[in-house]
């Protein structure tokens, strides 16, 4: 795709959110925007303010415009000039207060490439959660009047993850932007961490679930609103115990992400008191010599029995053919089958269904997954802060995330922040792809503070000790 | 409920209009009055379930539009409305013949409305449009829409008719609305998804649930802001269980009953002094509430129940439970 069709793209995303029975018309932001800035695809700013409508965004430093910028600048303002009628004849009003929440993605992330089958026929979407920040702003729209205090949400699209320090460090210095959703992989957050350190910035990880990055890298710039790997395989392992599903065959992938999965799973079942009874790698393929590594009876034979098989296999192509073609009539989970997510787009309660609808509108049809529920929470986060806090200053509003105060993650019990390395503490969902079959923690899982933090590590285990 | 409740005061006033009601009414049969049935309203298996009051046997199951909620009797009590969620209606039910006769239009997602049948108005939140709908009852169309915070859920509509109270699950917001001119003209932000309201009979005050952070949050109605709250914690249960959403007061203003929602109870409230006397253990996920008129006898919807408590209201003590449709949502009496 080029810029012009990548952009008009997104455009026409946008418009069909306005088009929607419960959006309203865009108020007037007092002045046509200027083109709008970028270094391409990757470096395109835009912002959407708390009535969804797009506002302006300051002029383009010298030297930065190219022919496709002009053209898009032109659709651009073609657009807005559609949507808010009458911006010529008003005058600006009195400004008010603006909370920005810039939300920092990477063009072509190979992480929100599409899986596919034969024939390009999609498996897994896993879009980028832009469109659940985009929902959590539209949520704020009736708080900005009482607030007297706008929200708006500026994307910040960069072309690697080299990138994303040094657009966020410009964002924190030429725009005032203190806030980030980043969706980036876990491997950008060295270098932001280390450009940010000490600043005022809060900077919401909504896509990366390494442990490292809680465990190592321990940075007090960032808040994990996904789940870490070890509170989703402890989430999932609570479940296999409290059925009695003790012994488990596990299958591990040749990715570094199967296993890093792997080994959170491990600590989990050691935690809990389950058992692997055989861990075998697998490769996908058709090769005979290889028969032992890709063929699902060889690799769910053998001797000792087991409840239950867990599969880690981030490229899925694997996982998908194992269930049903076991040895033993065992259940699959992991990477298929039974997973455990942040988010399901079937959860019934604490309001599930309401913002599952109101993110399905919002992103154009797509089903609410993990990472949009992370990016979602990130933007309700800052809102709630604004708002408790009366106040559109940084320091007050991050004292707020940061302290013990629970937000509604409309899934049960409240989400804070843990002190010691800043993971979101949430519920994580154990669901089939039609059901969430159980919450996490499971009944029974006890914590002398929070269940919760039954899941993941607790303060004793972590080496992450923040906020001391 | 108390809502309609004070729907039935109202109507006392206008009494010249009453009469010319009745009058009209006279055409039709003989209109069913203060039959005691209970009506229950039941989410997932899409019917209401209507209960003999003296046996507590299930009498009738009436299949309505998908996912009824809220549940009004119209002033004369011939009709009962239902707000159905997932057909975006509300269904009219004839309450001698106990069968839908008829549907208004709604926004996306009626959950809880008002009516105010002086001016021939019905007031419905919309929970997915975030809006408020204002249907003329007559004609069956929405006449206005009032923009809200997202997810709008509780109405009260003040006994002057002039004002509109609506919570935003999603805001923290109660919005005072004016009627006529259908904006908003005030906001104040209570706690974390508010959900239903309850006025005291002296109309100084009025009491809203907020469900996840566990509080009954209580708002000057003169000066338009928070003047107090209550807590709740029932024995054994844990605070993040606590999640009120329904609630009744007694005609003498002296006492209030609040649902818990998951933490299985309803709290006995002592409304002078705001504080909790006991609490009375029903199923969970209790939700609807409602008072006889003779102040006896309490029902509650339990959710995740699939049933009705019925409570002794002299005793505090729950006396019996009634299975009934799944996810059970409200209760009204015909009485």
């Amino acid at each position: 795709m080029t810029d012009v069709f990548r952009s008009m793209w997104r455009h026409s995303k946008m418009s069909s959110l306005l088009s929607l029975p419960w959006a309203r018309p865009c108020r007037a932001h007092g002045l046509l925007p200027p083109p709008l800035a970028g270094e391409g695809w990757g470096g395109g700013r835009h912002q959407w303010a708390a009535d969804g409508c797009p506002l302006p965004v300051p002029p383009p430093q010298a030297g930065e415009g190219t022919l496709w910028q002009c053209l898009r600048a032109a659709s651009g303002v073609l657009l807005v000039a559609s949507l808010s009628s009458g911006a010529f004849a008003q005058t600006s009003p009195a400004p008010q207060p603006r909370v920005t929440i810039g939300y920092v993605d990477i063009a072509g992330d190979p992480r929100h490439e599409p899986i596919k089958a034969y024939e390009r026929i999609v498996l897994k979407q896993r879009e980028p959660p832009f469109a659940a920040a985009q929902v959590g702003i539209e949520e704020a729209q009736a708080l900005s009047r009482v607030l007297k205090i706008d929200f708006a949400l500026e994307r910040i699209t960069v072309k690697s993850a080299d990138e994303v320090a040094p657009a966020v460090t410009k964002a924190l210095q030429e725009r005032n932007i203190h806030f980030f959703v980043v969706d980036a992989p876990a491997e950008a957050f060295r270098p932001l961490a280390a450009a940010v350190r000490g600043r005022d910035v809060l900077l919401f990880n909504a896509t990366a679930p390494e442990d490292w990055l809680r465990r190592e890298l321990c940075a007090r710039e960032v808040v994990h609103t996904l789940p870490s790997l070890a509170m989703t395989m402890d989430g999932l392992t609570q479940h296999l115990v409290s059925r009695k599903w003790r012994d488990i065959l596990v299958l591990q992938g040749p990715l570094p992400a199967d296993a890093a999965t792997t080994k959170a799973f491990e600590n989990s079942v050691k935690k809990f008191g389950a058992r692997i009874v055989a861990n075998k790698g697998f490769k996908a393929g058709t090769d005979p010599r290889e028969r032992e590594l890709n063929n699902p009876l060889l690799l769910t034979a053998g001797t000792r029995d087991y409840d239950v098989i867990f599969i880690a296999d981030d490229a899925f192509e694997f996982a998908r053919q194992v269930p049903f073609q076991t040895v033993r009539p065992r259940p699959v989970v992991g990477a298929i089958d039974l997973e455990p997510v942040a988010w399901h787009w079937t959860w019934e309660r604490n309001g599930g269904p309401q913002i599952n609808v109101r993110f399905n509108r919002a992103s154009g049809g797509r089903r609410m997954e993990g990472a949009d529920w992370a990016a979602w929470i990130a933007v309700k986060m800052v809102v709630q802060a604004t708002l408790r806090t009366r106040s559109a200053e940084f320091n007050k509003q991050r004292e707020f995330i940061l302290s013990d105060t629970g937000f509604d993650g409309y899934k049960g019990l409240a989400v804070s922040v843990r002190r010691w390395d800043q993971q979101l503490r949430q519920a994580v969902f154990l669901a089939t792809p039609s059901a969430v079959i159980a919450s996490a923690p499971i009944e029974g899982f006890l914590h002398r503070t929070n269940t919760l933090d039954s899941l993941g590590d607790d303060e004793p285990e972590t080496p992450c000790k923040l906020n001391r | 409920m108390l809502i309609d409740r004070r729907a039935l005061s109202l109507a006392a006033l206008p009494a010249g209009f009453a009469v010319i009601l009745a009058i009209l009414l006279a055409v039709a049969p003989a209109a069913a009055k203060d039959t005691g049935l209970i009506f229950v309203s039941n989410e997932k298996s899409n019917n209401l379930i209507v209960i003999d009051p003296k046996t507590h046997k299930v009498i009738r199951d009436i299949k309505t539009s998908r996912r009824p909620r809220d549940m009004h009797f119209s002033v004369d009590r011939t009709k009962l409305y239902v707000a159905c969620g997932d057909d975006d209606v509300i269904d009219i039910i004839d309450v001698t013949k106990l069968e839908v006769i008829g549907r208004i239009p709604t926004g996306p997602s009626p959950e809880t409305f008002s009516i105010d049948e002086r001016k021939r108005r019905i007031y419905v939140a919309n929970e997915e449009g975030s809006s408020l709908s204002i249907i003329d009852m007559d004609q069956a169309i929405t006449i206005h829409e009032v923009p809200t915070g997202a997810e709008p859920e509780g109405v009260y509509v003040s006994e002057d008719g002039k004002l509109l109270y609506v919570t935003s699950e999603v805001g923290d917001l109660i919005h005072m609305v004016d009627a006529e001119g259908g904006h908003v003209l005030q906001d104040v932000v209570v706690g974390t998804r508010p959900r239903r309201f309850a006025a005291t009979p002296d109309r100084k005050e009025l009491w809203v649930t907020a469900e996840l952070s566990g509080e009954v949050y209580i708002i000057d109605r003169e000066k338009f802001e928070v003047s107090g709250k209550i807590e709740f914690l029932p024995p054994g249960m844990r605070k993040s269980d606590v999640t009120p959403v329904g609630l009744v007061m007694t005609q003498d203003g002296k006492t209030a009953f609040v649902t818990l929602g998951h933490a299985a109870h309803v709290a006995v409230v002592d409304v002078p002094t705001r504080k909790v006397t006991s609490y009375i253990l029903v199923g969970k996920r209790s939700w609807g509430i409602t008072l006889s008129r003779d102040e006896r006898t309490m029902y509650v919807a339990n959710g995740f129940g699939d049933d009705v408590t019925v409570i002794d209201v002299r005793t505090r003590k729950a006396t019996i439970s009634i299975p009934v449709g799944r996810i059970p949502w409200g209760v009204i009496i015909d009485d």
